[in-house]
């Protein structure tokens, strides 16, 4: 046995797996990045393309000559409809058309938003004071309740169109924000639940405790000591219930019908089954539909992720 | 003030008993320790007079008023938690005036008290910082302001001691019996560390398994222990047991196990005269024998050192002797080594008995 | 116990309604009626008109039929070939999530610079709403200029553009494609929680006791990350078995029958046939089989947990 190549064997550091696991690494990563982010910059590249140009065989990936008639056309269509008029008067069948109902896009970006917001606060207003009572107080039906409501999320959507809908259009509510705002509880407030429980779970119990024996009541407790310390999963509810609600397409598609209450999504999904629609203009459309959410997930990702997680194994 | 009185409480947890027939009574003023292994209800008891859990049977008294479903922040009682519970996110200054503000006291009363309190545990300085920022000392202390600023009629401690380290622990133990000098306030206190209990306590009451095993002083409990769990529980190394037999022998009763024999003194052999050819336990303590004096009659141990262990002011010496392990402690100015043959003398006035089926004890009485 | 039946009777109420419980029930009924009413409700209101023969182009006439409606159902043949393509479509997708998520998770497990940026940007397909989702696929998957089509002529695959959505053979797995795509970031979080979970010890040991990068992740990675695959499996499972927009805004049900689904058979019988009977009737059903299969999944994985 040869005591010298050994030494210098294992005298430095070897290179050779520290460069694979970079390499590994490197790769994996990028090949991440493409299937992430490919079918997104396709989508941001088409909506810069002029009509003309998006009709290319095969695509120009990158625009030769970029645009921005497509977003010029959502965001001041309402104002500048003369100029426009003789624009979109085009011949359909050419392809170059973009539909009147483009100015319904902001107007049912604000039904998005207002929905978003309500759905959130009524999440918070309801959800925050069950969570405090099923993780810190022990009562006769507290694990029933859990089980419960979460349990009413395994419900799908589609098992309560058909009941709303006739529920709605008999009370004559049909193509209100109202019906949307209530129907999207049903998606949210459970998940909003089992975020808040998990989290307040993991906060201890003696300060629940030294609180009430400092002399506040069970709702004193909850708002002046356990609310300020459960702000992360508060931010995480608030993500989740606005990205949700945003995003939902089903239940709103049933309950409207009119740019009154139409939701961004139903929007954005009308001119996808319009042959006749420009393909840039629709990319363009989709675009607007997807940064607000995209910008308000990067931006919190670390909320989000933390939310998801608190409770996730165990549970 | 207050004075606390159980009555017949039992506490279930679904159908495991965590207390059971609870009688009890803590007097105004009294500092009263609850004292036993984990598991023995002492805690379960401690919150049953904050109101934190409630009681399954019986009925617990403050004064004159029955409490049973009082709510916490309705009673007039603060708390110590073990693990302090400040609120992470208010100042040392919030934290405690935070009882005092949930009662609306005036601010300039609040301010005062919580002044007041804080220099008087030398916190001052840490007013406006946050718990984290603080070492577990500091935030005990001001887990202590917390409570004495509500001047409350009962002061509830839960093993308020057991994350310090062993010095900061004994010089917080002078504090705490200290404070209660100043406050004149009844003091309820949990801890298993007996050697705490015996320093802090007007009465300790000891429980094991849910059921109170001897209520009395520190010194009673020591030197009168009415079973053996107590007897063992209390005192530091833990009572030695022998089992033999009481015989009758010139006059007076003895303790006899095999070659050794030792005459039990004037009480005790008046108290159990007659029964000769009784099983008995012989408990005695580490501490009551001597290795200086000589034996009176009937009072000798003989036994063969195993080994020797000094700690500074003393020795232990495990030894040997009828076929037993024992552990006794003496002093240093004989040096005594490993596998000596050793004579010691035994107290004769400090000699335990108890009943090998029962466990009681055979000199102390039973009641209460 | 000489007590008067009055006095034990105030206790027991005492006890039962005691401040705590009192307070506990004010929380909670905000919850539970919110929930009764938008959850608990439909549920029971579908059932109740599943037994109708419901036909909104004849309003007036609903006679009760019992059990008609779900036998009707049951004999439709396209009610158990959209079973079929439900299953079809859950199981690919499920087990590609799985798969990736796990990949993914792997990488981003390690530490390097850029994993931070990469994270915040593998949040993208998440975030994004499931019509932008579908219509950019759609447009990806365009027959006539669509992305996949150029980028395979241009990469010498085919020598003319092809017929994806339209193909019968393609469409579910196109769909659950784009499906696979939008859910792989959140069962990537769930995994990667778990990952993170798994003490570092054991991976010592095993390095100590010779064990190379495959057989670690044979013996410790694989069998420790089970919990985060379970969750995974039965939150995807149900997300893929009532899953909608994608097979309306993609093929809305084609072509022909090709991506029928049963979500999609409850939209086309309730909104198209205009038969809110079967379509209660279908819904309910649906219901009840997320319902069993969430319970037994729960149940079986609870116990190896």
């Amino acid at each position: 046995m040869s005591t010298v190549s050994n030494t210098h064997r294992y005298r430095e550091r070897p290179r050779l797996p520290d460069l694979a696991r970079k390499l590994v690494i490197f790769c994996a990563s990028v090949i991440l990045l493409v299937y992430v982010l490919a079918p997104f910059a396709w989508l941001v590249s088409s909506s810069f393309q002029t009509e003309a140009e998006i009709v290319s065989v095969p695509p120009h990936w990158i625009p030769h000559e970029p645009t921005l008639e497509n977003f010029e056309a959502i965001f001041f269509y309402g104002e500048e409809e003369v100029t426009y008029e003789s624009r979109t008067q085009a011949d359909p069948a050419s392809g170059g058309y973009i539909p009147s109902t483009a100015k319904d896009l902001l107007p049912a970006m604000w039904n998005s938003f207002q929905v978003a917001v309500a759905v959130v606060i009524l999440n918070l207003l309801v959800g925050v004071p069950a969570a405090y009572a099923m993780a810190k107080i022990r009562f006769r039906g507290r694990n029933a309740s859990i089980y419960t409501i979460l349990t009413t999320r395994v419900i799908p959507d589609i098992a309560l169109v058909v009941p709303f809908f006739l529920v709605i259009k008999n009370l004559g509510l049909l193509d209100s924000l109202g019906s949307l705002i209530l129907t999207y509880l049903a998606v949210t407030v459970p998940f909003t639940v089992f975020i808040l429980v998990s989290y307040f779970e993991s906060l201890p119990d003696d300060l629940d405790k030294a609180a009430r024996i400092d002399g506040c009541s069970r709702f004193q407790t909850m708002t002046r000591v356990f609310l300020p310390l459960a702000v992360p999963s508060l931010v995480a509810v608030v993500l989740f219930t606005f990205l949700t609600s945003w995003n939902e397409f089903l239940l709103a598609l049933m309950f409207t019908q009119t740019p009154a209450a139409q939701t961004l999504p139903i929007v954005v999904a009308s001119f996808t089954s319009d042959f006749t629609i420009s393909f840039s203009f629709i990319n363009a459309a989709g675009v607007v539909a997807v940064i607000p959410p995209v910008i308000v997930a990067i931006m919190f990702e670390r909320y989000i992720v933390s939310g998801l997680t608190a409770g996730a194994v165990k549970g | 003030m207050a004075q606390i009185r159980f009555e017949n409480v039992a506490k279930y947890y679904g159908s495991v008993l965590a207390v059971d027939k609870l009688n009890l009574e803590i007097r105004d003023k009294e500092f009263v320790v609850l004292l036993g292994p984990s598991g023995c209800g002492k805690t379960t008891t401690l919150n049953m007079i904050a109101g934190l859990e409630e009681l399954s049977e019986g009925d617990i008294w403050f004064d004159e008023d029955i409490v049973n479903f009082m709510p916490p922040h309705k009673r007039d009682v603060a708390m110590v938690f073990q693990s302090y519970a400040l609120y992470p996110h208010k100042s040392v200054y919030e934290n405690i005036a935070f009882g005092l503000a949930m009662r609306k006291y005036p601010k300039a009363e609040i301010d005062k008290r919580v002044r007041d309190a804080a220099a008087r545990l030398h916190i001052d300085h840490l007013l406006d910082r946050r718990p984290n920022q603080l070492s577990g000392g500091q935030r005990q202390r001001v887990a202590l302001g917390r409570a004495m600023v509500r001047q409350p009629a009962v002061f509830l401690m839960d093993e308020p001691l057991s994350n310090l380290d062993a010095a900061l622990r004994v010089s917080m133990r002078a504090e705490i019996k200290d404070l209660h000098q100043t406050m004149q306030t009844t003091f309820v206190y949990v801890t298993h560390d007996q050697a705490e209990a015996l320093t802090l306590a007007d009465r300790i009451v000891v429980m094991k398994d849910g059921i109170v095993q001897q209520v009395g002083t520190p010194d009673e409990i020591y030197e009168q222990p009415r079973n053996m769990f107590v007897a063992s529980f209390l005192g530091n190394p833990p009572i030695n047991y022998l089992e033999g037999e009481l015989i009758a022998s010139g006059g007076r009763m003895a303790f006899r196990r095999d070659g050794l024999t030792l005459s039990l003194n004037d009480d005790a052999s008046a108290k159990l005269s007659g029964q000769d050819g009784r099983k008995a336990i012989l408990g005695i303590r580490p501490e009551d024998v001597d290795d200086r004096a000589t034996p009176a009659e009937g009072g000798a141990i003989d036994g063969h050192v195993n080994f020797v262990m000094p700690i500074g002011s003393d020795q232990f010496l495990n030894m040997k002797l009828e076929g037993k392990e024992l552990f006794f402690r003496v002093g240093k100015e004989t040096r005594h080594g490993n596998g000596e043959e050793v004579t010691l003398a035994a107290n004769l006035d400090r000699l335990h008995l108890f009943d090998p089926e029962t466990q009681k004890s055979l000199l102390w009485d039973q009641g209460g | 116990m000489n007590r008067l039946l009055p006095a034990r009777l105030a206790e027991k109420l005492a006890r039962r309604f005691n401040y705590d419980t009192r307070s506990a029930m004010l929380f909670i009924t905000p919850v539970m009626a919110v929930l009764a009413v938008v959850a608990v409700f439909p549920i029971a209101y579908s059932l109740y008109l599943s037994f109708f023969k419901l036909k909104l182009t004849r309003p007036h006439r609903v006679p009760f039929v019992w059990f008609d409606n779900y036998i009707d159902l049951l004999g439709d043949e396209l009610f158990w070939s959209s079973v079929g393509r439900t299953v079809y479509f859950s199981v690919t997708s499920v087990a590609a999530i799985a798969f990736l998520a796990m990949l993914i998770a792997l990488l981003l497990n390690e530490t390097f610079r850029g994993r931070r940026i990469l994270s915040a940007i593998l949040l993208i397909p998440w975030a994004i709403p499931t019509v932008a989702n579908g219509l950019m696929w759609k447009w990806i998957y365009d027959s006539g200029y669509g992305a996949l089509n150029g980028l395979l002529l241009q990469l010498g695959f085919i020598d003319k553009y092809l017929i994806w959505l339209g193909d019968a053979d393609k469409t579910i797995p196109l769909i659950a494609n784009a499906f696979v795509w939008k859910e792989v970031p959140l069962a990537t979080i769930l995994i990667l929680v778990t990952m993170k979970s798994i003490p570092a010890d054991l991976y010592r040991a095993a390095k100590v006791d010779g064990a190379n990068i495959m057989q670690r992740f044979v013996h410790i990675t694989l069998p420790s990350l089970k919990p985060g695959f379970a969750l995974v499996a039965i939150y995807e499972t149900m997300m893929a078995i009532r899953h909608f927009d994608l097979f309306f805004i993609l093929t809305e049900g084609g072509p022909g029958e090709a991506s029928h689904v049963s979500a999609w058979h409850i939209y086309a019988e309730t909104f198209r046939n205009l038969s809110f009977g079967t379509g209660s009737a279908l819904a309910y059903m649906m219901a009840i089989v997320t319902f069993l299969l969430a319970y037994f999944i729960i149940r079986t994985l609870g116990r190896r947990l």
